[in-house]
């Protein structure tokens, strides 16, 4: 066949290009699916360890030159549990000689020019790149330690973010079958011990197989029996809940495992099982159309970074559609935002019961800030879509950080603004830390101008939601 | 193991390199007996699969980049792809010298002529000409920059000689820049919507869409 077209006159060139693509060489063999380790397991795991202060070090200086970590919550603001305060003020450090306002005053192109992107809105690496995989939180690692006497500690990397910066810790749970009863987590974090005595007569049958099922350790990645593994000993495995902790968020993260191939593949923050009955595509980029589908993909390619080869030969778990992928479909279905009471039922602030600086918010939110174009109020603060912020007009694209390499996002999902200051960090990579880091971000991404007043407006008017 | 000394001219080659990549990949695909100055931090020059395959592909790349560069300089008629087709020259010319010093350094043979691929592609380019030429030869560009992207990338996330990432990430920002610039020279000749990213490109070859 393709001696057969080189033989061809030279009459399209452009059509001849075409027919030699197609025989052409490809990339490595190794660009798309994962390799096998080449190493015995004690041999990786000596060499981790003696890395893994300086994979450490690297992140820390890296997270320290672009957010001010300091403790200075805001007075009074809790988050829905009533037991963590809320982080304040911008965290993204500016570059030398610039101010947020002189910042904005410039164009997109200016900006890229003259390399002023705050490093902090730029996409933030996982601790270890090209391991990436699965890190969970100190809180969870113990609880599961105590609870389960299961090990989620990987021995070649760490959490690497403030405790400050992350969700209350266990998470309240609001169910939307029993709005009279509020948090029904009792203060705990929900296992496969305690689940269900604490569940027992709240929830019915069906929602109780599925939350047995939520809380089952299965393989995963680096949490598994073989050599290609992270963790000290063959492990039990990883549970849905160990990230999505309470069905919401230990602020655990990820490398995205399957839009993009190991090399390009970038972080990400677990994001809030709160509300999900709500919404029509699921995951930042990955758009699938059901929770179902989501549930299903999460054990079968999402716990193997995205490789189904990889995933058989560690004991995938493929969890049955029509029976336990449904079941614990229906239980995920009815956990509910946390209230709020300033919230009128078609999302909109009470004046009666909101603050003057609160409803100045709504506004900006509503008006010259153009939030609401894609957090829609009425239906939860989303707009079921995807859109693509197009940050790379502002910063030069390929550069590597931490062997991250920058790349334009592309679209992302809309992610629901209720129950917001619940689930710090932000963005779907976790890259701003507070509330008032996303004003700034969305001030320069949509060119809005705000002035100092109306962004402390839409920061309180965000706490409302 | 490998005794590698490296002779002066490669080692002021290498310093002139930033020293980003310190840190090894993941240890797991080191490849068995790598000489290691602590665990898990392979020697100087100590080069995996990975490394070895990325000079090759990444030379026979960049062979090709500079031969069709000169090519484009005596046949192509607009300055639009003579402007460009002479930044691919002086760029990749300048990147060929560094992979070389790195090669010789890892003592990673280099291939020396085109590869099966950009021969036949070479073929092709001698016998067109005129607008046919220029398409051809830009269309090969965006193909070949957006898989030179592609094993840089790659590189960067499965290599494990630090000098040899650092070359792939000091690199890539250049070659993707080169890419946008095909993609709108391509889309001046082809009269089509620009085909290129929101990031506009940087340097002097760029086309006014
Ligand atoms: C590493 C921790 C982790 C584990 C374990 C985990 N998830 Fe997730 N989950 C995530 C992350 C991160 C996202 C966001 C994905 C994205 O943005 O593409 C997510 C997203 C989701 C979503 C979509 C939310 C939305 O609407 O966008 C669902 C549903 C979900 N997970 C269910 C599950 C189920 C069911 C399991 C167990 C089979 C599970 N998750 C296990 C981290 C985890
Ligand atoms: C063009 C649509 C669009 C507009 C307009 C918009 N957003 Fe967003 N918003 C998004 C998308 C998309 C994301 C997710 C981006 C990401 O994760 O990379 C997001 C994320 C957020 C988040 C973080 C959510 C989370 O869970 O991490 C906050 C907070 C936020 N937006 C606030 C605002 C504010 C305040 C405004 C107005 C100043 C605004 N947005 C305007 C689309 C939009």
């Amino acid at each position: 066949m393709s001696g057969f077209l080189k033989r061809l006159p030279m009459a399209a060139g452009v059509a001849m290009l075409f027919s030699v693509g197609a025989t052409a060489d490809p990339l490595p063999p190794d660009a798309t699916y994962r390799p096998l380790p080449t190493l015995p397991f004690s041999t990786v795991k000596a060499a981790d360890e003696a890395q893994k202060a300086q994979v450490l070090q690297r992140q820390q200086t890296l997270l320290t030159e672009r957010y001010d970590t300091a403790d200075h919550p805001i007075p009074n603001v809790m988050m829905s549990g009533g037991r963590k305060p809320v982080q304040a003020g911008v965290r993204v450090k500016l570059p030398a000689g610039v101010t947020w306002d002189s910042l904005a005053a410039l164009s997109p192109d200016q900006i890229r020019e003259r390399d002023l992107l705050p490093a902090g809105f730029m996409p933030l690496p996982h601790v270890k790149q090209p391991t990436g995989g699965q890190v969970f939180p100190n809180q969870q690692i113990e609880q599961m330690r105590t609870l389960e006497s299961r090990n989620l500690q990987r021995f070649d990397v760490d959490f690497d973010l403030q405790d400050r910066f992350t969700p209350e810790f266990p998470p309240p749970i609001f169910l939307t079958t029993h709005p009279e009863l509020g948090d029904v987590s009792r203060g705990q974090v929900l296992s496969i011990r305690n689940f269900y005595e604490t569940m027992n007569g709240i929830i019915t049958p069906v929602q109780m197989e599925g939350l047995r099922l939520l809380l089952t350790p299965f393989p995963q990645e680096e949490f598994n029996q073989t050599e290609d593994r992270k963790s000290a000993e063959p492990s039990m495995g990883v549970a849905c809940l160990d990230c999505h902790a309470n069905f919401h968020t230990n602020a655990a993260f990820h490398l995205t495992p399957d839009v993009r191939p190991q090399s390009a593949r970038f972080r990400l923050d677990t994001t809030s099982l709160r509300g999900l009955f709500n919404q029509q595509i699921h995951g930042s980029k990955r758009s699938l159309r059901s929770v179902e589908d989501f549930t299903e993909f999460e054990q079968r390619t999402a716990y193997f970074n995205g490789d189904h080869v990889s995933a058989t030969r560690k004991g995938v778990n493929l969890p049955d559609r029509p029976n336990q992928v449904a079941m614990m479909a229906q239980m995920q279905n009815i956990i509910d935002f946390p209230p709020a009471p300033k919230l009128d039922p078609m999302g909109r602030l009470d004046p009666s019961k909101a603050t003057e600086q609160e409803l100045a918010g709504e506004r900006v939110f509503m008006g010259k800030g153009r939030c609401a174009e894609c957090h829609t109020p009425q239906t939860a603060f989303m707009d079921n879509n995807m859109h693509d912020l197009k940050l790379e007009r502002f910063y030069k694209i390929g550069k590597t950080v931490n062997d991250l390499v920058m790349l334009p996002d592309g679209p992302i999902k809309t992610f629901t603004l209720r129950g917001i200051k619940d689930s710090p960090p932000y963005l779907h990579d976790g890259r701003l830390m507070t509330l008032a880091d996303t004003v700034e971000f969305f001030n320069l991404v949509l060119g809005v101008k705000l002035t100092q007043e109306e962004k402390d407006a839409l920061v309180a008017y965000m706490l409302t939601l | 193991m490998r005794c590698i000394i490296a002779a002066a001219p490669i080692a002021a080659v290498l310093l002139s390199l930033p020293a980003a990549a310190q840190q090894a990949g993941n240890p797991a695909a080191m490849a068995p007996g790598t000489a290691q100055t602590s665990p898990g931090t392979p020697a100087p020059h100590e080069m995996n699969q990975q490394d070895r395959l990325f000079i090759e592909l990444a030379t026979a790349g960049g062979l090709a980049e500079v031969d069709f560069g000169t090519l484009v300089g005596k046949k192509a008629g607009s300055n639009a792809v003579k402007g460009f087709a002479a930044r691919m020259v002086e760029d990749h010319a300048k990147a060929n010298q560094k992979l070389e010093a790195l090669a010789k350094a890892g003592q990673v043979p280099q291939p020396k002529d085109l590869d099966a691929e950009h021969k036949d592609l070479r073929g092709q380019l001698d016998k067109a000409s005129g607008a046919d030429f220029e398409r051809l030869y830009i269309l090969g560009q965006i193909r070949d920059h957006q898989k030179t992207a592609q094993l840089l990338e790659w590189e960067i996330g499965s290599g494990q000689d630090p000098a040899l990432k650092d070359f792939a990430m000091e690199t890539l920002p250049t070659v993707l820049d080169h890419l946008r610039a095909a993609q709108g020279i391509a889309s001046q000749l082809t009269g089509q919507a620009s085909l290129a990213t929101a990031a506009p490109v940087s340097g002097a070859a760029t086309p006014k869409p």
